[in-house]
Order: C-alpha cells, then sequence, then structure tokens
C-alpha cells in the first residue's frame, strides 16, 4: 500500500491537496461570513459614506481611520481559476475573496471609529492589491488586501 | 438628508453557482477538449507515420543511436536473422537493416528504436532461459516494427508535450500529465497485446510450434506481482493477462506446443563477456 502511495505521489499529491483546500477553504469562507454578517448588523447605525462634507451644525473633530484585510486563496480556488482562465469567463472562485477582504476591512475601520466615538465616517475610499503577484504561478501563495480608509466625525462636547 | 441604516438584502457580489458545480463543469470540458484532440492526434500520427517511408525511419534511428551506442551483439544478431527469414518475401519489414544492441541494465525489457536498431536490456537477457522465449521476445519486438508502433509513440509523445506546453505555458502542465500518463499506458497496453500475437504467428513459422511463448511470463508472474493497481499506469500489460492472451490465441489458430531448446553457450559466454567489459 505504501509503495503504491510512493509511486504515485504525483496523482495523489494534488488530488489530496484540491480536497484539503476545499474543505479547510470552505469552512474558513462559512465562518468568516457568519461573522462579518453578524458585525455588520451590530455597527448598521455608524454610516460609512463616500461624500466628502456632511452638513452638520454641530461641533465635530474629525479623525482618520484605517481598516486593512488580507484573504489568502487555497488550493482548490486556485485550481477552480486556472481552469477558468483556460476557458475564460467569471471566476468566481476569486470573487468571494475580493468580496470578504473588502468588507472585513470596512467593519475593522468602523471598529475604529467606533471605539474613537465617531457617529460617522466621511470620504470613505476602498483599495485593493495583490500579494504574491501572479497568484496562478506555482510555489507562489496569492492573496488579496483590502484597504479602507476615511474620516471619522465625532461629537465635541 | 437622512441616513436610515438597513442590512443589505443578499450578495450581488458572489456568484450563487457551487464551486463543486463550476469545478466539474469545466474540468469536464477539459476533459473533453483534451480526449478529442488527442484522438485527433493519433489519425494523425497514424497517417503521418504508415507514410514515412523506411529511409526516413533510419535516419531518424542514426540520430537517437549516436546518443546512446549500446553494445552490438552477435549472438542476439543470427536469432534475428532467423526470425528474419522466416517472413514472407513481400513483408515491408524486409527493408529494415535491422540489428541488435545490448545495454547494460537492470530493467527487463527490450525496445524498438527507429530504423529497426533493437535494444535489449541486459536484465532481460540474464532472465531467459529457453531459445524459444529468446526469439519470442525478438518477435514481439518485430512485431512493434510491423505496426510502426515505436514511431507512433514518438510522434504523438511530441506533438502532445508541444501542446500542452503550448496551452499551460506557466508551468501548470502538471494537472494534464497524470490523464496524458493514463491515456498513454492504455494505448501502449494495447499496443504491447497486438505485438505479441503478431510475434506468436512468426514464432510458429520459425519452431512449428509455439511451445515457450509464455514462459517468460510465466516466470514474471511468479516473481512479483505488483498489484492490480501498478498495471493501470504501467505501458506493458499485466503478465496473467498476457499468457491468457497467448494460450487463446494459439488455440484458436490451432498452433501446438512443443518442446523448447535451452539456451545455446554463444548468449551466455556474450553475457560474460560484457559483464567483464563492464566491469572493467
Amino acid at each position: 500500500m505504501s509503495e503504491f502511495l510512493l509511486q504515485n505521489l504525483n496523482f495523489i499529491l494534488p488530488f489530496f491537496l484540491l480536497i484539503l483546500g476545499y474543505s479547510a477553504g470552505s469552512i474558513a469562507e462559512k465562518r468568516h461570513y457568519r461573522s462579518i454578517e453578524r458585525r455588520e448588523q451590530k455597527f448598521l447605525a455608524l454610516p460609512a459614506v463616500t461624500l466628502k462634507d456632511v452638513q452638520d451644525n454641530e461641533k465635530t473633530s474629525g479623525q482618520l481611520v484605517i481598516g486593512n484585510a488580507v484573504i489568502s486563496i487555497d488550493y482548490f480556488k486556485r485550481a477552480l481559476a486556472i481552469l477558468r482562465n483556460i476557458f475564460g469567463g467569471r471566476v468566481a472562485s476569486y470573487e468571494s475573496l475580493v468580496d470578504r477582504a473588502r468588507r472585513e476591512a470596512i467593519l475593522r475601520m468602523k471598529e475604529e471609529a467606533a471605539k474613537a466615538g465617531a457617529h460617522i465616517i466621511v470620504n470613505m475610499r476602498i483599495e485593493t492589491s495583490a500579494i504574491g503577484q501572479s497568484a496562478n504561478r506555482k510555489k507562489q501563495i496569492g492573496s488579496v488586501e483590502a484597504i479602507a480608509y476615511g474620516t471619522a466625525l465625532i461629537k465635541q462636547a | 438628508m437622512r441616513f436610515h441604516p438597513r442590512p443589505a438584502n443578499g450578495n450581488v457580489n458572489v456568484p450563487k453557482t457551487h464551486p463543486l458545480a463550476e469545478m466539474a463543469w469545466l474540468a469536464g470540458g477539459l476533459f473533453v477538449i483534451i480526449a478529442v484532440v488527442y484522438l485527433l492526434l493519433t489519425l494523425l500520427t497514424g497517417w503521418v507515420v504508415t507514410a514515412l517511408p523506411v529511409e526516413a525511419e533510419v535516419w531518424i534511428g542514426e540520430k537517437i543511436l549516436q546518443n546512446d551506442p549500446g553494445m552490438p551483439c552477435e549472438p542476439l544478431q543470427k536469432r534475428l536473422d532467423q526470425l528474419v527469414a522466416c517472413l514472407p518475401q513481400n513483408s515491408s519489414l524486409r527493408h529494415y537493416p535491422f540489428s541488435v544492441r545490448v545495454i547494460d541494465s537492470k530493467y527487463v525489457n527490450a525496445i524498438a528504436l527507429p530504423g529497426g536498431t533493437i535494444v535489449v536490456f541486459s536484465g532481460l537477457l540474464k532472465e531467459v532461459e529457453s531459445e524459444n522465449e529468446l526469439s519470442m521476445i525478438l518477435a514481439h519486438e518485430l512485431g512493434h516494427y510491423a505496426h510502426r508502433d515505436h514511431l507512433k509513440r514518438l510522434g504523438k509523445g511530441l506533438i502532445f508535450g508541444a501542446a500542452s506546453w503550448l496551452i499551460f505555458k506557466d508551468g501548470s502542465q502538471p494537472l494534464l500529465m497524470p490523464f496524458a500518463e493514463i491515456m498513454e499506458a492504455r494505448y501502449s497496453q494495447a499496443q504491447e497485446e497486438r505485438a505479441d500475437l503478431w510475434g506468436l504467428d512468426l514464432l510458429n513459422k520459425r519452431y512449428g510450434h509455439v511451445g515457450g511463448s509464455q514462459a517468460f511470463f510465466s516466470r514474471l508472474l511468479e516473481k512479483g506481482d505488483r498489484g492490480k493497481f501498478a498495471h493501470l499506469l504501467a505501458s506493458h500489460p499485466h503478465p496473467g493477462k498476457r499468457i491468457e492472451n497467448l494460450v487463446r490465441a494459439a488455440q484458436k489458430k490451432g498452433y501446438p506446443m512443443g518442446e523448447v531448446q535451452p539456451v545455446e553457450d554463444d548468449i551466455k559466454a556474450f553475457l560474460k563477456r560484457y559483464c567483464n567489459i563492464k566491469q572493467s
């Protein structure tokens, strides 16, 4: 049995990694989405808007708030994306990564703003970057980073 | 402007398709495309190979031999010439300048190279116990020439390698290789079976019976069975299956089973001399 495994390592290893990537990746993704939804509900009353200025008669002070998140791809998602690269079309396996990174970054930014006692975040901007360029290359770890920043407005007493 | 906080209704940014369903569609599609390309290549190389003149094949063979000459083997050459003499006058194999060379290797195998050079591994030579077995092995290799298998494999390997390199330039090629290997192994197993049957006919012409045609495989079977699964990927069929096919073919064609002749001394002397040269 062990001899068979060793002889066919070329076939078994990618297959094992695919199963591992799929199971671990989907468990992590489900848990992350549950956490995102719970925290989004919690911060629902703290709006983050892209407007540069809001009409506010009260005395307020501003503060820069930043949140960022890096989410990694797994073996299964990468295999799916490689296949997608051949046929073209929507790379669905990567879309959930970008979505998670973006929402997580906003949530972390809101957490920071809430700590400072802000009632609104204005002029919010979101940027993304790929860490480990060309994520489809062998032996390279591909991750997506999202960074959200804005100005938290805090009411003065 | 008043702000009304509301939770998002659903998520437009994440697709609803299940990742496993997407994987099944994409992998299935790729499988079908590769299978079609592979079939077309098989047909194409089959056509090119049958049209290729023997002279061109000899030229390719000379190029290959420059890399690994091995050692010409006079005793085996004599036996091969006797086998070729049994072929009909109009046989296409008559155009080949056949030669036999021996390479020092522990593997029990023989290869038919383009241009009529048969390479026998010394490991195989040590295993042989009768003249009839030896003739069967040489006849089997002649069978590859008759079906032009050696060229088909060479041509298809080249085209398939080039094609997969073109699709996956970035080194994702290993994804495809297991598939190619299984296909190739299956195909070559079919070739080996055909060569076995062709060799059986020639053996009957040479000795008037087919005694010893299966003895070699029987010993392989006894010595070590690597398990059923290993043969899925092996280039040769399971020895048990080869014996079965040979027995069935011999019965169907009414070939008698005669007495086998022990290996003559010239082969043993060659092996001894060859091993001495290697050691010194």
